[in-house]
């Protein structure tokens, strides 16, 4: 068991890949926004890369551990503590019961991942344990964690002292700058050349006002073509309008002059164009930025973006455990 | 307008967005419901969701089971095995859900938007005077005249885009701007030239002007009629609102919350695109109920 004594910011319970196949109903897939650390996280514990482990944002939780146990802590630095002695990151860690485990505020990245061999025992719901706090479901009781609450674990054995190989674990960029891959589409031909050159020579800011559903940019204005202008009225009278369409997640939503890109907890579906969408993987780089962070777009193709998924399936394996 | 070959645009690795038109028809999103079903039917390997939308299916594939140019052939082979439009049937439930119109809550809900955020009209006078409706009365009859197609999910988990059959009942409202920041659970809300029903107290921008206290989604899963899944509607149905009293609308809430309410709903139904343009052949649009 471990018992949330202080659960930071927004603590969630995660499971990768999520919720797939209810995407047609409105469900999001949820589960970790940074996957690369969560799935090494559970490695290094000797779990399954996707059994259910914690996700905290900016601000970490403390922990009472009730049990002997392996746990890893990876993603953001949040300096974690046990019993107020500085605890590795990206390694095994054995811990035993009364310790308390505590996870500071981000210095580097913006999500902590907590990994405890066995897994976080939370019930499936619709084939994930994920928290969709939108809807309330997922987790324990469908919401972040609370003080006071106990998150049971499968009994299972870790070994501690294992570490990522040098190399294979993110480079959370330190200068708070990121080049994040796009794929153009599925509404790419809606904006005009100096639209796209604009929004790949633009540094854009992330905005506070960004969350798991979606991380609004702060940057120049677009430019449309015909395609934009001159349509059918049922598609919406702003040029960013399109009758009612699925959205990819990852997908650079225009949202008249605003782009949002959709996250692990979007909506599946609504009146917008998607100019580009982030292939999955540079998920993790949104997961690891925080407001105020700036992004440059680097135009990729759907063969590189499925490649570089393909790769990073490979780093996220026991291959890169020592 | 109906394109005569489907166009596929990517979304990043794992996406592919299936454009079978660029207007908001009934017929559209028809033939969308009679692709869909098809690519589910034909389990094709590597096919992992189908999103239909009004115009559009967006699905996603796992790229080490198969190739983006092997999904857009596959795609446009079953898009083309569909055939002609007027041949088209699909199975089609009818749910009846009971609406107490120009209710009391979301009268309250109107009025704390306009205390809050911005002062506004009143969302049915708004409908009525947009489309040329004598008043409440017709409202509440031209908007209960009609079956709903069920003609997308999703954007919230369960909430449901209507389409009314009847071009009779085909009514128009601009959407609140800037959005709500909460609307009752059941709320009935008409925006562009769609209707909605607020599976929960959700964010919105519908024009409200009824509500049923049936609930159209449940996680708990506690009513016998989710048992099977989470939401009460699939793409196809249908939907007619029943006029209800304040007293019929308490009646039906308290059997909703003892756990006994039986949805209504009728399964025998299929739906013919043909039988159904054949009847729009004889009626004449511009008349009001």
């Amino acid at each position: 068991m471990l018992e949330i004594v202080k659960p930071g910011l927004e603590t969630s319970i995660q499971d990768y890949p999520g919720r797939i196949g209810f995407w047609n109903q409105g469900f999001p897939p949820s589960g970790p926004m940074d996957s690369w650390s969560f799935r090494l996280a559970n490695l290094l514990v000797g779990n399954a890369a996707g059994a259910p482990g914690l996700e905290a944002q900016y601000m970490g939780p403390t922990i009472k551990l009730q049990g002997d146990s392996v746990i890893a802590v990876t993603g953001a630095d949040m300096k974690p503590t046990l019993d107020g002695e500085p605890m590795a990151i990206w390694q095994s860690v054995a811990v035993k019961a009364g310790q308390t485990l505590v996870l500071g505020p981000a210095r580097l990245g913006a999500r902590g991942y907590l990994a405890v061999a066995g897994g976080i025992d939370a019930p499936q719901w619709l084939g994930s344990a994920s928290t969709f706090h939108k809807a309330s479901v997922g987790g324990l009781d469908g919401h972040a964690s609370q003080a006071g609450q106990l998150l049971p674990v499968r009994a299972a054995q870790g070994t501690p002292g294992r570490r990522v190989k040098a190399g294979r674990q993110p480079a959370i960029a330190a200068d708070r700058k990121w080049l994040v891959e796009a794929v153009p589409g599925p509404n790419d031909d809606w904006i005009d050349a100096a639209g796209h050159e604009r929004f790949l020579a633009t540094e854009w800011k992330l905005e506070a006002r960004s969350d798991r559903t979606g991380y609004r940019l702060e940057g120049p204005d677009w430019t449309f073509t015909e395609k934009a202008t001159d349509k059918p009225p049922e598609n919406g009278s702003d040029a960013s309008n399109i009758v009612d369409q699925g959205y990819p997640l990852g997908a650079i939503n225009l949202c008249g002059q605003k782009p949002i890109i959709l996250v692990h907890d979007g909506p599946s579906m609504g009146g917008f164009i998607c100019p580009y969408t982030v292939p999955s993987a540079a998920f993790w780089k949104l997961g690891q930025s925080k407001p105020n962070d700036h992004y440059r777009f680097k135009s990729i193709s759907v063969d590189e973006a499925q490649a570089l998924a393909r790769t990073l399936d490979e780093i996220c394996s026991d291959d890169s455990i020592e | 307008m109906i394109f005569d070959e489907p166009i596929f645009k990517p979304g990043g690795d794992r996406f592919i967005e299936m454009e079978l038109g660029d207007e908001m028809s009934f017929e559209l999103n028809f033939l969308v419901h009679s692709v869909s079903g098809l690519i589910r039917e034909s389990r094709t390997k590597g096919i992992v969701e189908i999103v239909p939308e009004l115009a559009s299916i967006m699905i996603s594939y796992d790229c080490e089971a198969i190739a983006y140019a092997d999904v857009v052939t596959e795609m446009s082979a079953l898009f083309h095995a569909v055939g002609p439009l007027d041949g088209l049937e699909l199975d089609s439930r009818m749910f009846y859900l009971p609406v107490y119109y120009f209710d009391p809550w979301t009268r309250a809900c109107y009025e704390d938007y306009c205390e809050k955020i911005a002062k506004k009209e009143w969302g049915p006078e708004i409908l009525v005077r947009s489309n040329g409706l004598s008043g409440l009365e017709q409202l509440a009859q031209v908007h209960s005249g009609t079956d709903y197609w069920v003609a997308a999910l999703g954007f919230y988990p369960g909430l449901v885009s209507l389409m009314p059959l009847d071009p009779r009942c085909r009514l128009t409202a601009p959407k609140y701007n800037p959005p709500r920041t909460w609307t009752y659970k059941g709320t009935i809300g008409v925006g562009g030239a769609l209707c909605s029903i607020y599976p929960d107290q959700t964010p919105g921008g519908y024009q409200m002007i009824a509500r049923t206290p049936v609930p159209i989604w449940d996680p708990a899963q506690r009513l016998p009629a989710f048992k099977e899944s989470l939401a009460l509607f699939r793409p196809g149905d249908r939907v007619r609102f029943v006029p209800a009293t304040r007293e019929e609308y308490d009646y039906v809430e308290r059997k909703v919350e003892a756990g006994v309410y039986l949805h209504n709903v009728a399964e025998y139904q299929r739906f013919s695109i043909r039988n159904y343009q054949a009847w729009l052949a004889t009626i004449d649009a511009s008349d009001r109920f």
